[in-house]
């Protein structure tokens, strides 16, 4: 069912990876890897460093020890602007709430990437417009995203995540701030595109009922990852 | 007292706790307030003088009571720049104080406690600015004028007291939506409108960009035509100008959204283009200060090109030719020092709109705009509502330079093409001022914003 | 099941010492009070059971002025076949709550290793979960496959949720059910 590529190496892999917040220490040494195609649900009490680890697999932090990789790349080796062009093409990137543009549209907040990216404008209003489409909020294209509900733009924000065909997305908790049935449909709709397209997903959540849309679970304690035991 | 002395502890215990924006807030606030007090201080003591007496400071412009109440104008119009500036500064920090006061009305505290707590606040800082302007002014006076009058001290410490004390009413006046319905900003930080303060903030500014015209043409000081200046005519001109000024910076900025965003091709103008449409109003006020002194400006140059050719065409003058000079330099160091104030308003706004929009900023790094886009849409936001003004204000300074040399003093003067400099000078001065928020968005991107996302 | 629990729960109670089929009755009840109140005849039936298949033995009878009271105490593989099942998962299922609430309670009192229980039922739990959900989303899934789905699914995450919290709250835990 699920399309994980066990022949080749991770994609990404995060390496004994540690960081510390002033004085706390959100990582201590956590290691994880993440196979193309694959659904990975990082669990772990709030505030044991989930958010953290998800900031240094995507390059928004760099770790004050240990190493990222990513398609062979060493992310800390890499100047901010490659950086950022990676976060624009490879990745994509979902958090529970902020994360679109409130002035604009929920259809330009879509083609934004695109329009970076270098497509024109019309190009990416209109591909755009079959991604909302796809989620089922084409009507709302129009709208800001105060004028949303929270189901409607965390399912724009998934769109503009997914817009440039990313090979890895970074969810942090994105049914964090919704309902069970908003969620339900926020997962369902990242779930069947990850798979439609063979996109990895790092998924984290703190709730179980998400986690379990995910192919692997693995849970993070005191700053380290374990995978949880297999039953016997 | 005893409810005061405790809103004065919670005052402070509220200040102490928040973060280092409030400081920046109190310590600009206190800059502008101390140079308010300077000015009006300035003026207090010159109007306290009486009849012609003879002041060794700029070349004789004090000595004729015409010309003095021409410098008293002059620099109580130079206050409306200042207040400009004290209103961008009002807004540093201005969200999170707002929330903190709202929640402090939720948590029980009554509506008079809260305008109390923030007239102390705002009251205290400007306490501090006039205390210095004041510390600072003292000795000037002496050493220029050997046995000051009373009045002239009563106007002094009248300045000393009253600027706190406005600026106390301006705080509490600020509140009143936090005090009325302290919900509503907790769900929302509230719609800027501005079109109420920034018409009453700017009626004068353009009170000062006309006075330096008014000074100009001052009759009683010039030697042809006698009679007391149409001072009242003028203000009222002014006011009906300033007001235009801010409803058409609010114009402008909305329309250029509008039109723009329809047509952006690239990401940063099309964030500029709908963040000016979502809120135009927001800085207005810099805008229309900044069309004042363009008009003002570009009008002036012209004016002095003329009246300087006068000069030197005229063989007998009633004063020294260095006292018109001087009367027209000093107009001009006072729109420069207009123009400075207006440009640090507009820092001090794109710093503050930029701060109070950190965290979805982050997320946009976070999920790869490139900072360069987020700056040009930052430059963007001030470079294109004021170009068609800057433009049409020029125009009409233009309008009256040209209109002087060609109508005035028997017209045939030389048209001052030099005049036409000014707009797009000022235009650039703009653009550096709001670049120079530019490393505090290098901050702001910073990934630790994404913490408490 | 329930009967099958009532064996276990009672070797579990026996496992912190001997005690009498009056006391078994009243802790029982106190323990587990989401549990039918147990009547002193199945009490018995179940020791004399324990008995015959040698879980449990007659510890011996005292009489202090009142009836006479039999002491049972639990045998070594009563104790072994307590162990083997309190680490046991329970499959992963609605209603299933009372058995693992008594497997933590028997292991605590019986001195096993609670949270390597917790853990392995909490994985066994999270596979069920993962395969529910697979079902529910799957493209052109019938509405009684979701409600069904959903309804085991709801469940299950109460089990799960209680049991995270339990693993965390684990010493307290064992300081109260040691002293009842």
């Amino acid at each position: 069912m699920s399309m994980v590529d066990n022949t080749a190496g991770p994609l990404l892999a995060g390496r004994g990876l540690v960081k510390a917040h002033g004085r706390t220490e959100a990582l201590r040494g956590a290691s994880v890897e993440l196979r193309a195609g694959e659904i990975l649900a990082v669990t772990g009490s709030s505030g044991s460093g989930k958010s953290t680890l998800l900031h240094c697999l995507s390059g928004i932090v760099r770790p004050d020890e240990g190493s990222v990789t990513y398609a062979g790349e060493r992310l800390e080796e890499l100047p901010e602007r490659r950086l950022s062009e990676l976060r624009r093409t490879d990745f994509g990137v979902v958090f529970q709430f902020g994360q679109l543009i409130p002035e604009l549209t929920a259809l330009d907040n879509v083609a934004l990437p695109l329009m970076l990216a270098g497509a024109g404008r019309a190009g990416a209003r209109a591909a755009a417009g079959e991604w909302l489409e796809r989620f089922g909020v084409r009507g709302q294209g129009e709208l800001r995203p105060g004028e949303l509900s929270g189901g409607q733009a965390q399912r724009a924000a998934l769109a503009r995540a997914l817009v440039t065909g990313p090979r890895v997305v970074f969810a942090d908790e994105p049914t964090g701030a919704l309902d069970s049935l908003a969620g339900e449909q926020v997962m369902t709709a990242l779930v069947h595109t990850a798979r439609e397209a063979g996109t990895a997903v790092l998924l984290i959540t703190h709730d179980a009922r998400v986690a379990a849309y995910a192919d692997r679970e693995v849970q993070l304690r005191d700053g380290a990852l374990a995978p949880l035991e297999v039953a016997a | 007292m005893t409810s005061l002395g405790s809103d004065l502890r919670l005052a402070w215990r509220l200040t102490r706790g928040s973060d280092r924006r409030e400081w920046w807030r109190i310590a600009l606030t206190a800059a502008g307030a101390a140079l308010a007090a300077g000015f009006a201080s300035a003026a207090a003591a010159l109007a306290a003088l009486r009849g012609s007496l003879h002041i060794p400071v700029a070349a004789g412009l004090l000595n004729q009571p015409g010309t003095r109440a021409g410098v008293i104008v002059s620099l109580v119009l130079l206050l409306v720049p200042v207040l400009g500036f004290l209103g961008q500064c009002a807004r540093v920090g201005a969200v999170h104080r707002d929330r903190r006061l709202a929640g402090l009305r939720l948590a029980g505290a009554a509506p008079g406690q809260v305008r109390r707590i923030a007239a102390l606040e705002t009251g205290l800082a400007c306490l501090l600015g006039s205390v210095a302007a004041a510390v600072l002014s003292v000795p000037v006076l002496l050493r220029l004028w050997d046995r000051p009058s009373p009045a002239a001290w009563a106007g002094i410490a009248l300045v000393t007291v009253g600027v706190p004390a406005l600026g106390a009413a301006a705080g509490a006046l600020a509140l009143r939506r936090v005090v009325t319905s302290p919900l509503g900003w907790i769900r929302r930080s509230g719609p800027r409108t501005g079109r109420g303060p920034g018409l009453l903030f700017l009626a004068g500014a353009l009170l000062a960009t006309v006075t330096p015209l008014a000074v100009a043409t001052a009759p009683s000081g010039w030697p042809y035509r006698p009679g007391p200046p149409p001072s009242l005519l003028v203000l009222g001109a002014v006011v009906a100008v300033g007001a235009g000024a801010v409803w058409l910076s609010g114009c402008a900025a909305r329309l250029t959204g509008r039109l723009l965003a329809a047509r952006a091709r690239s990401a940063a103008t099309l964030i500029a283009a709908e963040r000016l449409r979502d809120d135009p109003w927001a800085a207005a006020r810099t805008h229309a200060a900044v069309l004042l002194v363009t008009v003002v400006g570009t009008g002036f140059v012209g004016v002095r090109q003329m009246l300087l050719e006068v000069l030197d065409s005229r063989k007998h003058l009633a004063e020294g030719r260095s006292f018109y000079t001087t009367g027209l330099d000093l107009t001009a160091a006072a729109l420069v020092v207009a123009l400075a104030i207006t440009l640090s308003g507009l820092a001090v706004g794109t710093a503050e709109s930029l701060a109070t929009r950190r965290r979805g900023l982050a997320a946009q790094t976070a999920a790869g705009v490139p900072r360069a886009v987020l700056a040009r849409a930052l430059l963007l936001e001030t470079a294109l509502p004021l170009a068609p003004a800057v433009l049409l204000a020029g125009t009409g300074g233009a309008v009256i330079g040209f209109g002087y040399a060609s109508l005035a003093e028997g017209g045939d003067w030389s048209l001052p093409w030099a005049s036409l400099l000014v707009p797009p000078a000022v235009y650039a001065t703009c653009l550096l001022a709001a670049t120079t928020a530019l490393p505090l968005l290098r901050r702001t991107l910073h990934p630790a914003e994404l913490r408490y996302t | 099941m329930i009967a099958m629990s009532t064996r276990h729960i009672l070797l579990g109670l026996l496992a912190s010492g001997p005690s009498h089929g009056y006391d078994l009755k009243r802790r029982h009840d106190e323990r587990f009070p989401q549990a039918r109140p147990l009547a002193y005849g199945q009490v018995y039936t179940t020791l004399q059971r324990l008995v015959r298949d040698g879980l449990a033995e007659v510890g011996g009878t005292d009489s202090d002025g009142g009836p006479e009271r039999t002491t049972y105490r639990a045998t070594d593989d009563g104790a072994r076949e307590l162990a083997r099942w309190a680490g046991e998962i329970a499959p992963p299922a609605p209603f299933v709550a009372n058995e693992i609430f008594a497997k933590v309670v028997a292991s605590i009192l019986s001195g096993g290793d609670p949270a390597a229980y917790l853990r392995a039922q909490r994985a066994a739990h999270m596979e069920r979960m993962r395969e529910l959900t697979a079902v529910k989303s799957a493209k052109g899934a019938d509405l009684a496959t979701v409600l069904s789905a959903d309804f085991a699914l709801n469940h299950l995450d109460a089990d799960l949720r209680w049991m995270t919290t339990t693993a965390a709250r684990l010493t307290t835990l064992t300081a109260e059910v040691d002293t009842a």
